[in-house]
């Protein structure tokens, strides 16, 4: 596949940061900038909408930092195709974290102030990248539990259409797989979000959250009591009454977490 | 060192103490009979002889340790001590009572004296062993005072280094990012482009010359804080509003250096940079009965999730301010109707 033209998008929170990426553009018609976004919220918009060929990605926003605007963009591409990503150049001033976490999964980056060389070399590699249709970019949800470090998860984010809805983990009820995707459930409601189980729990607090069955995590101060079937299998009885399946390997994880 | 001997006010506050001591002396003498000129003519030489004997015990507190002797040894030696500086006491009273007698006023002295002489050993005893306590009472003070003075002046240390700590600690992020501005304006603005290259180096020269001293006016601060706020206003552009409110007597306060500059950059970094709108930052100092008052009032998303750091900038300052003044400041942070807000008042100071 030949491509004449590739869509961008630019992201920073500063203006002057976004003019000096549309100045380096400049120089290249076969680039055609859709928007320009000041924060993740607009980035999101902007990206499912009119999803770009390129993003120039700034990680530290308000709101969305970068790392999460990638994993709720990321999704079935145009036309209900396979997954869609847009070949993403990360940019960040200095943040040790998220540096590890390209180096780590081999993900090019410019770091404030980058030469034209430099931009020019980014540029072209994420061009291929475009071209070529296969992006080796690790899964965005594992790029940003590396760039977290060792500062734990707090929130979840979730995207239906354009809108962003966050879940504090300590309103999370429980989560179920369905799929290619994660249900969460929190007070009542409950929200699709592409990644799948074993991603999500290895983002979590394992002292908080267990994988209790293959396809259930729980927060184990939701738990009130085990319910023992037939057969040695076993019920979680949630505060709110919900009953879920307890595997027989998270029966044992149990047994060991609580004794 | 001797602590009665190195001071004036302890040397004479000890001497004073011996004219009660020798007026005793004189009073006992009399209720055994003896003339009011017999008595008061011996007990002022013992006094002023008592007055330098005493002072000895000192020296022996230093050498035999109370920690690290058994009772028994201690016993032994205070005991055999007491007895032969008393007898060394009782014993000139004897011979200065025989000077005396060739007075024919004093002719009966040296009779006189030999029926005294138990009680006067035993008095020296008795005060032989006071005298040692206090002095061991003394060398524990003495101790204790050297103990906090060492402690201050470990806190001192301390202190001047996490200053240069500090001063060291030039936030990388906006560094990177001040440069990276320059670098989009220079094509744009050049004009602009150098006025921000200007500012910067004027920031960078005032962090590192105030970190050179332990305080400075509030004056000398602030210009600190206006030269980052200036840059950091570029950067910003319209989502960084600053509202100075800063009484003129307030400016000439002494502050501890780089006390305020962390919270200026705690308010941009957790919270103007947090919202795309961004906001107001207040900046007030004022003075109230000798005491300071200053305040940072920033917009805030508290359903933001804390980034890390945010805690950490602000117990650094809240510690550096307890050790500068204990027990007399306070230090406020909270939140409050989508604004957070620091406030930390302490004692005015001024420049001599």
């Amino acid at each position: 596949m030949s491509k004449d033209t590739f869509t961008a998008l630019i992201v920073d929170d500063e203006e002057l940061a976004r003019g000096l990426v549309r100045e380096h553009l400049q120089s290249h018609p076969e680039i055609v900038i859709l928007a320009e976004c000041a924060n993740g919220f607009e980035a999101v918009k902007a990206a499912s909408e009119q999803k770009p060929d390129l993003l120039f990605l700034d990680i530290q926003m308000p709101k969305l930092d970068g790392f999460e605007v990638l994993e709720l963009i990321s999704g079935p591409g145009p036309g209900g195709g396979a997954e869609w990503q847009p070949a993403t150049v990360f940019i960040t001033a200095f943040d040790q974290h998220a540096i590890k976490a390209f180096e780590a999964h081999a993900v090019d980056y410019l770091l404030k102030p980058f030469s034209e060389v430099r931009f020019e070399e980014a540029l072209a590699k994420a061009k291929a990248k475009c071209i070529a249709g296969q992006f080796s970019v690790p899964r965005p949800s594992d790029l940003s539990a590396a760039a977290r470090g060792s500062w734990p998860l707090e929130r979840l984010v979730v995207r239906d259409g354009s809108k962003v809805t966050f879940i504090s983990l300590d309103k999370l009820d429980y989560v179920q797989a369905q799929d290619d995707y994660v249900e969460l459930k929190t007070e009542g409601r409950s929200y699709l979000k592409q990644q799948t189980l074993s991603s999500l729990e290895n983002q979590l607090d394992p002292k908080r959250f267990l994988r209790v069955h293959r396809s259930f995590i729980l927060p184990l101060d939701r738990l009130t009591r085990l319910e023992q079937g037939l057969t040695d299998s076993w019920t979680a009885i949630l505060r709110d009454g919900t009953k879920l399946p307890v595997s027989r390997s998270g029966y044992a994880k149990l047994k060991e977490l609580i004794g | 060192m001797h602590p009665i001997l190195t001071s004036r006010t302890r040397l004479l506050a000890y001497l004073i103490l011996w004219v009660p001591l020798g007026g005793l002396l004189a009073g006992l003498a009399m209720m055994q009979g003896w003339s009011r000129l017999e008595a008061v003519a011996l007990a002022v030489p013992m006094a002023v002889m008592g007055a330098g004997i005493y002072l000895s015990p000192f020296y022996l507190c230093k050498v035999v340790s109370v920690e690290n002797q058994s009772h028994q040894n201690l016993f032994i030696i205070w005991g055999f001590a007491a007895i032969v500086d008393a007898g060394f006491w009782s014993g000139t009273a004897w011979g200065v009572a025989r000077l005396l007698g060739r007075f024919d006023a004093l002719h009966a002295l040296p009779q006189k004296i030999t029926p005294a002489l138990p009680v006067l050993w035993s008095l020296g005893i008795v005060l032989y062993l006071a005298s040692a306590a206090f002095y061991y009472l003394l060398i524990a003070l003495q101790r204790a005072q050297k103990a906090e003075a060492e402690h201050l002046q470990l806190r001192m240390l301390a202190q001047e280094a996490e200053l240069k700590a500090l001063r060291a600690q030039l936030n990388p992020h906006f560094l990177f990012n001040s440069l990276n501005s320059i670098s989009a304006l220079t094509s744009v603005d050049s004009k602009r482009a150098r006025e921000m290259c200007l500012l910067l180096s004027d920031f960078l020269r005032k962090s590192l010359g105030l970190g050179e001293r332990r305080q400075v006016a509030l004056r000398e601060e602030l210009d600190l804080v206006r030269a980052y706020l200036s840059i950091e206003q570029i950067r910003f552009g319209e989502r960084l509003k600053v509202a100075w409110d800063i009484a003129p007597e307030a400016e000439a306060a002494l502050v501890p250096t780089l006390l305020l500059q962390p919270l200026v950059e705690n308010a941009i970094k957790h919270g103007i940079s947090a919202l795309p709108e961004g906001g107001v930052l207040r900046l007030q100092a004022t003075i109230q009965k000798g005491t300071v008052t200053f305040t940072v009032d920033n917009p805030a998303n508290r359903d933001a999730p804390l980034k890390p750091g945010l805690g950490l900038g602000l117990r650094q300052v809240r510690q550096r301010l307890w050790g500068r003044y204990p027990d007399r400041c306070r230090f406020e942070s909270g939140y409050e109707e989508g604004r957070h807000r620091v406030v930390l008042t302490f004692p005015l100071e001024t420049e001599p």
